[in-house]
């Protein structure tokens, strides 16, 4: 078998939500010396873009989508652990995320957290309700490359505005890329209070967030 | 359990039925075919031959009440399990007769053409419902007096699911017949599964026509499933109350279960109704309105009083246009029946009073039968549907969606919609974008690329004309 088979294979396992087939097509290309790397951003990712899609498509629900992503957390995982220390993973960057302040809301959120991870990022989920100096706090501490908001109510979606304005007044809006969503939040609106991406739903999450890291 | 609606007690069961017998006793209904008169005089009717007139003893009404079954076994030519009409089972089905369709590219009305009638027998082959087909348009491009013929012709050649055919006459349904002996293999084969059935429309108030009569005696002779149709109009065709109209569709069936069973005895008969009401303004029959439901449950309800497999319309619509009214008299006149358990319901895809039908529609029309089989399916009460396990594995303020018990049940416990739309309020996209009727449209395209047409002889198309031009 080529690399392509090899990952064709991992991307089918995938789409058909089988853990055990995925598992044992991802030994199989490790043992057959393929990049680690290559078997999570063209086996592992590529497999939930085509799952995102098909999403899209109608073809698949979000119960599908979900146990996708956790196929895929839990296969990577295994890589991860495996390799460890090698210095052959390398993670696409840290993504804080939160919903804001008075939003109780985050069955969304926790999507965007489990497809961001499978996708290869790191996530850092500081639940819902969240204050803005407490996301700014966290800004400062972790350092992540972006940082995403959620907001599911249109009277709930100010405290992205709020808190892009007090990441701003501390004065490290530069260091971050700021990503929003939910329900009523729209593209405009993202543009209206300064972030730099939007995104429509948790598998478009993913597609944004490589397109303003320059992976896309 | 699954829910039910009744409309009619016992008790008013019982006088709907002594009323019918009265009625076919004390009036009678006429017969002005010769043949027909003969075989009800056999049967043990009096039959006046200077008036035509027949009147049916209680005795004769008993007799054949006695030898029909409960239920009807119609098959496919696919070899699976056939439909089984009768008890609790319910299929859907289009419906004929219209003669105009809301072209699918220009969005007017036109008169239908064979190949309208092709399109709509091939997206009636890969939706599901419809679970088998009635004829589902009238072409205006071909000789009256042959339009039937072609119509099983187009049928036989684009689908394997079960169908009902039309006839006009004898000659006709003759040559239904033997187009599908062609096809079967043999007149056995075909007995053997019956992948079609005859529609005969019984003429109200009390009238057999020499056409419904040919078809009856045709059909039963050849022990072929009868589909058999009574459809007075309250305050036009019958009288002005709901129950004398269902009293009079009921004394029309029954005299022609006396007809068809004299003629063979174990000729398979399915009772089916139309019973609805005149419009007082504007004179048309409407199929839509809360009567048409009720009739339906009333028609069906005295079909399962005598133990017979039932039939009507259903998923109608009398508006002229696909908007809100067509969504809300299709839905009720669909559910109605189903809650009855009509086990045929008819009407996928037409609207407009009976005379218009749409590739759109009866996408929606699948939809909404969807909707419905959802409901007649009543919530699963068990251990299993009621185990404790994922509550204590979520735990209080967990979230559900991603637990495995979800993605284990959700597509058994939810109706997951096809045309539906659902999705949230997008202000900066157009509303107009996923309206029911383009979502449709995509549904239709998307489902075309799986038909494919039966597998058939090459020469077939030369075998059927050659019985088509006799």
């Amino acid at each position: 078998m080529n690399t392509d088979e090899y990952l064709n294979k991992i991307i089918e396992g995938v789409i058909d939500q089988d853990e055990a087939l995925v598992a044992k097509s991802v030994e199989e290309a490790l043992g057959a010396d393929i990049d680690p790397m290559v078997i999570i951003n063209d086996g592992l990712t590529e497999s939930l873009k085509k799952v995102g899609d098909l999403f899209a498509e109608e073809e698949l629900f979000l119960p599908e989508l979900i146990g996708c992503g956790e196929i895929v957390t839990n296969v990577m995982e295994k890589i991860e652990d495996k390799l460890k220390g090698d210095g052959s993973i390398s993670k696409k960057g840290l993504m804080l995320i939160a919903t804001v302040k008075g939003d109780v809301h985050d069955i969304g959120k926790n999507l965007v957290v489990l497809l961001m991870g499978a996708s290869g990022y790191d996530v850092t989920d500081l639940g819902k309700d969240v204050p803005a100096n407490t996301i700014v706090e966290k800004i400062n501490e972790l350092k992540p490359d972006i940082v995403a908001l959620s907001a599911l109510l249109s009277t709930t979606m100010p405290g992205q505005k709020n808190t892009i304005q007090a990441i701003e007044e501390a004065g490290i809006r530069k260091t971050v890329k700021i990503i929003v969503g939910g329900a009523p939040v729209t593209r405009a609106w993202a543009e209206e209070i300064g972030a730099d991406g939007y995104a429509e739903d948790a598998s478009t999450a993913v597609v944004e967030a490589d397109r303003i890291m320059g992976f896309a | 359990m699954e829910p039910k609606l009744n409309i009619l007690s016992d008790r008013e069961m019982l006088d709907i039925d002594q009323a019918s017998r009265a009625l076919l006793w004390e009036v009678g209904t006429l017969a002005e075919n010769e043949e027909a008169m003969d075989l009800f005089e056999k049967a043990g009717a009096v039959v006046d031959r200077e008036k035509k007139l027949v009147r049916i003893p209680d005795h004769v009404i008993n007799e054949a009440l006695a030898k029909c079954s409960s239920c009807v076994r119609l098959y496919d030519r696919k070899g699976g399990e056939p439909l089984i009409i009768g008890g609790d089972h319910i299929y859907y089905g289009t419906v004929g007769i219209a003669t105009n369709v809301l072209d699918f590219e220009t969005n007017e009305y036109r008169q239908v053409i064979c190949d309208d009638l092709k399109d709509i027998v091939r997206l009636s082959d890969v939706l599901d419902p419809p679970d088998f087909i009635l004829v589902p348009a009238t072409p205006t491009d071909v000789p009256a007096s042959i339009v039937d013929v072609i119509e099983t012709k187009i049928l036989l050649t684009n689908t394997k699911k079960h169908f009902i055919a039309e006839a006009q006459n004898r000659e006709n349904c003759l040559k239904n017949i033997e187009m599908a002996v062609e096809v079967a293999g043999s007149l056995e084969a075909l007995q053997a599964r019956p992948f079609f059935s005859t529609l005969v429309t019984l003429s109200s108030p009390l009238h057999f026509r020499n056409d419904g009569v040919e078809l009856i005696i045709e059909c039963a002779k050849h022990g072929l499933p009868l589909f058999i149709e009574s459809g007075p109009m309250c305050g036009g065709t019958s009288p002005a109350t709901l129950a004398s109209t269902l009293v009079m569709a009921n004394a029309e069936l029954l005299s022609s279960f006396v007809l068809a069973k004299t003629v063979n005895p174990s000729v398979p008969l399915i009772y089916a109704s139309w019973a609805r009401i005149l419009d007082m303004r504007a004179a048309t029959c409407s199929h839509g309105g809360p009567e048409f439901g009720m009739l339906r449950i009333g028609t069906t309800q005295m079909a399962k009083y005598y133990g017979l497999p039932s039939g009507g319309g259903g998923i109608l619509a009398d508006t002229k246009s696909i908007d809100v009214q067509l969504g809300m008299e299709k839905m009720g006149t669909g559910l109605l029946p189903a809650l009855a358990d009509t086990n045929m319901v008819v009407g996928m895809g037409l609207f407009a009073d009976e005379n218009a039908i749409s590739l759109e529609t009866l996408v929606i029309d699948c939809e909404i039968a969807g909707w419905i089989k959802k409901v007649k399916k009543g919530i699963e009460v068990n251990d299993r549907t009621l185990d404790l396990t994922v509550f204590k594995e979520v735990g209080p303020g967990g979230d559900f969606i991603r637990a495995k018990h979800t993605r284990e049940n959700f597509k058994k416990e939810m109706f997951l919609p096809k045309v539906m739309d659902r999705g949230f309020l997008a202000l900066d996209k157009d509303p107009e974008e996923k309206s029911m009727r383009k979502r449709a449209r995509k549904y239709y395209s998307k489902m075309m690329e799986t038909y494919t047409p039966p597998e058939l002889p090459d020469d077939i198309d030369d075998r059927l004309d050659a019985i088509i031009n006799k």
